[in-house]
């Protein structure tokens, strides 16, 4: 047997305390060194990413589902549209049919007496360039006309249209209300609606009477003025 | 089992070992947790690439799909130059018989109810369909009146299919022109064929296709033609109005025609589209070309005079004659007025074969037009030869379609600037950016003459002289190939002074009309107007002249109305 103590003593210098101290190892010093798995935050982190993952998917599907109920809505709209055009190229198409030209020159021998008669080109009246030159010019003469009268005729003229436009205005008021004509006016006008209504009886009654050699040299010399001046004779007024 | 470790002698692995054990427990409740969290992640991987998915997806949702597609309009309308439908799409219906869901009596009342409420149908055939017990198609394209009156009879047999279908309001109107679909809502002929891209294409949808063509104006022009045919007996009649400025087609007939949404098969050659397809000897229309060559190339004026004109030639075993006693001195207009064989025949001579050919090239006369439709005829290739020439100088032996000629006139017309006809409506285009082909010089010298040919007392065209509107034009009168019976045109071009329209006229086989009544208006030359009866000539101033002034009677005023241009020319 070998004695491992005896080359250990034989040594110098040896010091047996420290040589003990290095031998009593802790086993235990060097595996705590190892490190442990952290399970527990591994475990949160994918929990917390799954969290947000599914959060996610539940997004999009409520998104997708909400584009869907709008689609579905925006299909329904567009087909409402297209059935409208539908219907609109149904009735475009039935105006065409009806106003065709075969359809309409059928209506027209059916309800329209007689043949239609073509224009001819004779009867087509172009409006040259000319011509809208000559009326516009034809418009400057009568307000130059106008422009180059007198002031004084002009005062006239204007005076003359504000009393005949004060007088309707008047007519207008009266006319619009009966009851503001004074009193005289109303008795004077009833008067001689009496007179009138007197002499008609009178003359209906007596014509002769009526009839004097006054009244007939009156009336011829009337007529013979209403030829002179061209006026038709009998009918009078 | 104890180790001594080499450097910790009191160090063993007893309790590593223990330490391990706690490490293994701890491994089999993490992989149960990872298999859980693996699980869970998948589904929840599954689920949000479904909502992804989703949110991406463009498809259109159950509702939009089955709501929407009934309106859809799969195919673009087509409208005239003012906007009228000529074609449209409508929701139409095929419906169908299952017979073998029928017992016999069922099929007995099913036929008894048909009988009774669809009388022209053929009820033998349908009998006989109904015996084979194979499925059948009873009405194809019926409205949804018809569909519904049937719907109501309540028989379990029926099949009813719903589909757009193309129709065509104006009905025999614009027969040539459009042409039609076929069941797929494809184009097979006419417009509707050559731009059948166009036409499906659903981006464009909501904008129709518009065409140069005036409705109105098409209906006076077929009325008048269908009346000629009645007068003069022809068995058929075509015409073109178009503009001789861009060339758009104001208006195209050709007659016989049928309704469009009638779907009958036509075989009959008569059924063809004359203006584009039908390709003939056109006669002394030619004429007009011929003298506006040997003026373009400077051989003659309209005051040269041709003196010693035969009454008749020879070239070959061919005679050559005119067609009435004409004076044997006779100058380059009177040769158009009179319309002179002989005549147009030394103006060729001179110019040569060269000189003509290519004239007739220059005014593509002789090549296949480029046009908006499929239906386009091809003129005949013939040899040049003096005889040739000589023939060709008036018209005979030389072919093109009406629709060439037409646009020949309204270049001649125009001031000689190249054309090309057109349906389709588009920017007007100036002519400044156009090729001349003739000079302003012989085009203005050419619209006197062939004004003259109407207004003057010895000129072929008389009865289109119409008051106002300034006709000028040529007549031309030719046998059909290998018949004796007559193809009748004439050209118009008015007004004369400022050309804006060209209006070509021709009758098929048109006969003498001894009963029919010429008349003119009171005017200068007939102070009490003119009226005669009793006439047996049948040549194109006796009829298809009456028929152009009628038609130039009632068109022109529209013209001159829609065109503010026109009416101030006038």
């Amino acid at each position: 047997m070998i004695n491992k103590d005896k080359w250990l003593n034989s040594l110098p210098n040896v010091n047996k305390k420290q040589d003990q101290e290095l031998l009593q190892i802790d086993n235990n010093k060097w595996l705590n060194t190892i490190p442990k798995n952290n399970t527990f935050n591994s475990v949160k982190k994918y929990s917390f990413l799954t969290i947000i993952f599914v959060c996610g998917l539940i997004f999009v599907s409520i998104v997708k589902n909400q584009t869907r109920n709008l689609e579905k809505e925006i299909s329904y709209l567009k087909a409402s549209i297209s059935l409208i055009e539908f219907n609109l190229n149904q009735a475009n198409l039935d105006y065409q049919v009806i106003t065709s030209p075969e359809n309409i020159s059928k209506l027209a021998k059916e309800y329209l007496n007689g043949d239609l008669v073509y224009y001819k080109k004779s009867q087509i009246k172009n409006l040259s360039k000319n011509d809208i030159i000559l009326k516009e010019k034809k418009k400057k003469n009568n307000t130059k006309i106008l422009s180059s009268l007198p002031d004084n005729v002009k005062k006239q003229v204007v005076t003359k249209i504000q009393k005949k436009k004060k007088e309707i205005a008047k007519l207008q008021e009266l006319y619009n209300d009966p009851k503001s004509i004074p009193e005289e006016v109303k008795t004077k006008v009833a008067k001689q609606i009496e007179k009138k209504k007197f002499e008609l009886k009178n003359l209906y009654e007596s014509p002769k009477e009526v009839v004097t050699l006054k009244r007939v040299g009156k009336w011829g010399v009337v007529q013979v003025v209403k030829v002179v001046l061209g006026m038709p004779i009998i009918p009078g007024r | 089992m104890k180790k001594k470790s080499f450097y910790f002698e009191d160090y063993t692995e007893s309790k590593i070992l223990e330490q391990n054990s706690y490490f293994n427990i701890a491994k089999v409740s993490f992989s149960r947790i990872t298999f859980l969290s693996f699980v869970f992640i998948s589904i929840l991987a599954i689920c949000s690439i479904k909502i992804i998915y989703l949110s991406l997806s463009t498809e259109k949702n159950f509702y939009s799909q089955n709501i929407e597609k009934n309106f859809i309009k799969k195919r673009r309308d087509i409208v005239d130059r003012n906007g009228n439908i000529l074609a449209t799409n409508v929701n139409l219906y095929d419906v169908g018989v299952r017979p073998q869901l029928l017992s016999n009596k069922e099929k007995k009342t099913l036929l008894i109810k048909l009988s009774l409420l669809l009388p022209d149908l053929d009820m033998e055939t349908i009998k006989k369909k109904l015996k084979k017990n194979n499925f059948f198609w009873l009405g194809k394209r019926l409205t949804p009146q018809e569909k519904d009156q049937l719907w109501l009879i309540g028989n379990k047999a029926f099949e009813f299919k719903s589909k757009l279908s193309r129709i065509y309001p104006q009905k025999n109107l614009f027969s040539h022109v459009l042409g039609q679909t076929d069941d797929i809502n494809n184009g097979i002929s006419g417009i509707e064929k050559y731009f059948n891209k166009d036409l499906s294409n659903n981006e464009k949808n909501i904008n129709p296709l518009n065409l140069t063509l005036d409705s109105n104006l098409q209906y006076l022009i077929r009325e008048e033609l269908v009346k000629a045919q009645e007068d003069f007996q022809s068995i058929g009649s075509a015409a073109v109005l178009m503009n001789v400025t861009n060339g758009e087609i104001i208006s195209l007939i050709s007659l016989p025609d049928y309704d469009l949404n009638k779907r009958i098969s036509l075989k009959s050659e008569s059924y063809i589209n004359k203006i584009t397809l039908g390709v003939y000897e056109l006669g002394s229309v030619f004429k007009t070309f011929t003298i506006a060559a040997g003026l373009e190339n400077k051989i003659i004026n309209p005051n040269t005079v041709f003196n010693n004109l035969e009454n008749s030639l020879t070239c070959d075993k061919y005679t050559i004659s005119e067609h009435d006693k004409l004076p044997k001195k006779l100058s380059t207009e009177q040769i158009l007025v009179r319309s002179s064989n002989i005549g147009a025949v030394r103006i060729a001579q001179k110019l040569g074969v060269e000189k003509y050919r290519n004239f007739l090239n220059s005014l593509e006369l002789l090549n296949v037009i480029n046009f908006d439709l499929g239906e386009i005829g091809k003129p005949l290739h013939f040899k040049w030869g003096k005889c040739k020439l000589a023939t060709t100088a008036y018209g005979h032996g030389i072919t093109t379609t009406p629709l060439q000629l037409a646009r020949a006139y309204a270049i001649l017309g125009n001031g000689g600037y190249k054309i090309k006809p057109s349906l389709l409506k588009k920017d007007i285009k100036s002519l400044e950016k156009k090729e001349q082909i003739i000079s302003e010089k012989t085009s203005d010298e050419l619209n006197l003459m062939l004004r003259k040919v109407v207004s003057l007392q010895e000129g072929t065209a008389n009865f289109a002289n119409i008051e106002g509107y300034e006709v000028a034009g040529k007549t031309g009168t030719a046998l059909k190939y290998n018949s004796n019976e007559k193809l009748n045109t004439f050209v118009s071009i008015f007004p004369a002074s400022k050309p804006q329209y060209v209006l070509l006229v021709m009758l098929d086989e048109p006969k003498p009309a001894p009963n029919f009544v010429y008349e003119f208006p009171p005017s200068e030359r007939y102070p009490k107007g003119f009226r005669h009866k009793g006439e047996n000539r049948n040549t194109s101033g006796w009829n298809a002249v009456v028929v152009a002034g009628k038609i130039i009677e009632k068109i022109g005023p529209i013209l001159a109305i829609n065109n503010l241009q026109a009416s101030t020319n006038f």
